[in-house]
């Protein structure tokens, strides 16, 4: 055993950590978990939510807080058990020992401190740099994780997302841990912004040469990332393997369930369970064979949404500063029944664009029309007509339902609101919407409260919505970005199969090039409000010709990139 | 820099505005003073027309146009020139208001920033300690007493600090037997005699402060830069005060600018029982007696309170949360 922990670094025993209630028996989240962390080595964590993965992060850096509470086991750190550290060494223990970055980072810093202050605070902490050389070692700090000296006097309000994360890390650098625990560090950025930071990442954990833990839940980043990988489900460790048998040899089930849903977007064919492939030519073939009004009984979509030459400018947020483009002279049209993506990185106006074909805001030039309606003009009165027309399904399925309605009454007032069904009538048709969105048994789900659904689940629910007024197009805005890998799939396939078989034309906003390729015919590049690149779904990500596309391509997480690193 | 020159013209603007509708809403209410008195008068017995003139030249009837009105109102505000009071008559209302004025801003004053400090101090410790009895006593003792009456507080107090045990003087803000001057003896006696007035205030605001703060503070020790914090070993006081408090604090200074500023109208009822000679003690006996001068000078004052006190909330907002610079 000494010797063991001669070599290792980190050596879990049977940690177990268990979520207390008064009154009630502790929920167990870790189970038993065991493994060992050489020095120097760059270990993946991944699980879906719920896995226990951040718990178990948490704990091995002794930041589980109550209710959480470490039931059983040790957690040796070079030797000693810090499971069983008083509060005062373990504090003087954190410089030159274990550091971490936190979940969503971007909330990571104190809004009423500079930067400078956060750095100044932890040296006045642990007195390892003198205040004459405090400046420069700051200075230093941000060096290495690419920043420039003069964020030192930013507020960080005043920081980017990405600038956020890299203070952050430059932050737990300055503890010159041993250890360093990573907790989804890239989970709320932008896919390029989070490319860069993770290759930051990288770039230190070589440099200084410290153990690392790198949480996540996107196996691609992981896999790229990483020499080890640790897969966790249900609060157990169920696969615990060098990165490339991971890739290649996967032993476990969930890890091959994992991995079944990553693709590459450039491939010819692509699929992943439960959406068949798209053949690289189906995609015309897809749009011409669209159902026809009978099939449908007269609710297939009918109408083309035409964007023309659409700008929306918003007028300068201060004074001093350009007015902000959002978007910047697009135009495309939506066949009946056609699904076209609409991709691009954060800020890139794809929002914006669904929320001036919805009406929500009007563009600043160009026009907008559906049918009969110009909706960059629409009146008040014509608001209800478009909507009944064109529905949204949003991205954060945990905000979008009223946390203090039943799924039932959810669903009821779409239906009264845009049809004539009553009473009994009206309750048939919510439950028919259940069904089409496979929430069975329907009477169980329409009495849940959306507290009870599951994010895969609370999403089905925001999708019946949209479809209770019989809409003719579903605008969807990053409807899985949110969810579990395992569930995305499921979404997805939902959204295609409801387009197929009632004829309705989809609006995929996304930043995931994959599930664009899954499930659209049409696609539009967007950067900075224009577009610079549109077509067939297949033809533009297989033979991508503007740069930008192909460098949202590159920043496709891919497991498979793991054999070149 | 330009932050505070935006709000210095953003309080010039509503000084203006309020000092304005000070000056037009009288106006617009049918009849004066003047014709009140004249028609109580006539209830019994025939007014004569000198009789008439003389109520009207005593309180003061507005001659001139609006315009020159205004003007000569905006004068008299320069001079501190508020007209002379019905009740205290010949007393000038400035003069009464300028002898009542010390004591409610020292009373109330020093009382309402003592109680925010210690409120906040304690709502920090409660929920640093949650869980504790120093998170339980502050928080069922402050939610307990924090509901009772301050009316009812200071008749209770009154009855068995004053009069069942005689602790404490029972009524007024110094004794008979000293004269107000700069002396120990009489610093001494004012303070004795404030101790149950100000007790009241502070037993009734406590509880609010130490709650809010300590809700607040709970919420912030769930961010993620508190655990940041933690990770990062900083000590537990900088991580209480410097991380946790700190913000938690912000959302508190409204409720606190909201306070400051009803320092000057909001301890009627306690002035009132303990016969304090306060703003709150002229504004009862204003209101009682119908002394229209008195309370339109007691409303403006009342009115300019509330912002100077906004505005020094808002200038400490920026100096505390960089985010409100902009």
């Amino acid at each position: 055993m000494s010797l063991l922990s001669v070599r290792n670094l980190l050596s879990v025993r049977d940690l177990s950590v268990g979520y207390e209630s008064p009154g009630a028996v502790a929920v167990p989240a870790v189970k038993g978990v065991s493994f060992e962390l050489a020095q120097g080595e760059f270990v993946g964590l991944v699980g879906e939510s719920g896995s226990g993965k951040s718990t178990l992060g948490l704990a091995i850096t002794r930041l589980a807080k109550a209710p959480a509470r470490i039931t059983g086991g040790s957690i040796l750190f070079d030797g000693t058990d810090i499971a069983a550290l008083s509060a005062e060494n373990l504090r003087s223990q954190r410089r030159g020992g274990f550091a971490m970055v936190p979940q969503s980072g971007m909330n990571s810093l104190n809004p009423v401190r500079t930067v400078r202050d956060h750095f100044y605070d932890i040296f006045r902490a642990h007195g390892h740099v003198s205040v004459h050389d405090r400046l420069t070692r700051a200075r230093e700090l941000v060096g290495k994780v690419e920043l420039p000296a003069t964020v030192l006097d930013r507020y960080p309000g005043e920081l980017s997302g990405g600038m956020r994360q890299r203070a952050t890390i430059a932050l737990a650098l300055s503890l010159e841990p041993r250890l360093m625990v990573f907790d989804e560090p890239t989970t709320a950025l932008d896919v390029l912004v989070q490319q860069a930071v993770m290759a930051t990442i990288r770039q230190l954990q070589k440099a200084e040469n410290f153990t690392a833990v790198l949480i996540s839940h996107d196996l691609g980043i992981v896999l790229e990332t990483t020499q080890r990988v640790m897969v966790m489900h249900d609060g157990a460790i169920v696969e615990d393997a060098p990165s490339r048998d991971i890739l290649l040899r996967p032993q476990h089930e969930y890890t091959r369930m994992l991995l079944s849903h990553y693709g590459d977007p450039r491939a010819d064919v692509v699929s992943v369970p439960g959406i068949e492939s798209r053949a690289p030519e189906a995609g015309s073939a897809a749009t011409a064979s669209r159902p026809t009004r009978s099939a449908r009984e007269g609710r297939a979509a009918l109408e083309t949404l035409v964007v023309d030459g659409v700008s929306k400018v918003y007028p300068r947020p201060r004074r001093g500063e350009q007015p902000v483009t959002a978007v910047n002279d697009v135009s495309f049209s939506l066949e009946p029944g056609q699904s076209m993506a609409l991709v691009g990185a954060s800020g890139s106006g794809k929002s914006t664009i669904a929320k001036l074909i919805t009406g929500v805001e009007r563009p600043t030039s160009g026009s907008i029309v559906f049918g009969d309606l110009r909706v960059d003009a629409i009146r008040r009165r014509d608001l209800k007509r478009l909507h009944r027309e064109v529905q949204m399904v949003f991205q954060d399925p945990y905000t979008a339902l009223n946390p203090l309605h039943s799924v039932e009454y959810i669903l009821t007032r779409p239906v009264l609101n845009y049809s004539t069904l009553r009473g009994a009538d009206a309750r048939r048709r919510v439950l028919e919407l259940l069904d089409t969105v496979g929430l069975t048994p329907v009477e169980q789900f329409a009495a849940k409260l959306p507290h009870q659904l599951s994010g895969g689940q609370r999403q089905r629910v925001v999708i019946a919505r949209a479809l209770a007024s019989d809409p003719q197009v579903i605008i969807a805005d990053e409807p899985v970005s949110m969810l579990d890998v395992s569930l995305r799939a499921g979404v997805l396939a939902l959204l295609e199969n409801l387009r197929q078989t009632f004829g309705v034309s989809m609006l995929y906003i996304t930043h995931d090039l994959l599930s664009a390729r899954l499930v659209t015919d049409q696609i539009m590049v967007l950067n900075r409000g224009s577009v610079v690149e549109s077509g067939e779904t297949s033809s533009v990500l297989r033979n991508p010709r503007d740069e930008y596309t192909i460098r949202l391509l590159d920043a496709v997480p891919n497991p498979g990139r793991a054999d070149v690193a | 820099m330009n932050f505070v020159l935006k709000k210095v013209g953003l309080l010039l603007l509503t000084l203006w505005a309020a000092i304005t509708l000070n000056f037009l809403l009288p106006r617009l209410m049918p009849g004066s003073p003047a014709d009140a008195a004249i028609a109580k008068l006539a209830q019994s017995g025939p007014v004569s027309a000198s009789v008439q003139a003389a109520i009207k030249a005593q309180l003061g009837v507005p001659t001139g146009n609006i315009w020159e009105q205004y003007v000569s109102y905006l004068g008299n505000l320069a001079h501190f020139d508020f007209g002379v009071s019905f009740t205290f008559f010949p007393q000038s209302v400035s003069s009464l208001i300028s002898a009542a004025l010390p004591w409610t801003i020292v009373l109330v004053g020093v009382v309402t920033i003592v109680s925010f400090v210690c409120g906040t101090l304690l709502g920090v410790l409660a929920a640093w300690k949650r869980g504790t009895w120093l998170d339980t006593l502050p928080t069922v003792g402050g939610a307990f007493v924090s509901g009772f009456p301050y009316f009812w507080t200071a008749l209770l107090l009154l009855f068995f600090l004053g009069y069942v045990a005689g602790l404490f003087p029972r009524s007024g803000a110094y004794g008979a037997t000293v004269t107000p001057n700069f002396s120990i003896e009489f610093f001494g006696d004012a303070l004795y005699h404030s101790i149950l007035p100000a007790l009241t205030i502070l037993i009734t605001s406590l509880g609010g402060w130490v709650l809010g703060m300590r809700n607040n503070m709970i919420n912030t020790l769930g961010e993620d830069y508190v655990t940041f914090a933690e990770a990062n070993g900083l000590k537990p006081k900088t991580v209480a005060l410097r991380y946790a408090a700190r913000n938690a604090l912000l959302p508190n200074l409204t409720a606190f600018g909201l306070a400051l500023g009803a320092v000057v109208g909001g301890s009627l009822l306690v002035e009132r029982v303990f016969n304090y000679p306060g703003l709150g003690y002229l504004l009862y006996n204003a209101v009682t007696n119908q002394d229209y001068p008195l309370m339109q000078a007691l409303f403006l004052m009342i009115t300019v309170s509330v912002l100077l006190a906004n505005f020094i909330v808002d200038i400490l907002y920026g100096a505390l949360d960089p985010r409100t610079r902009r």
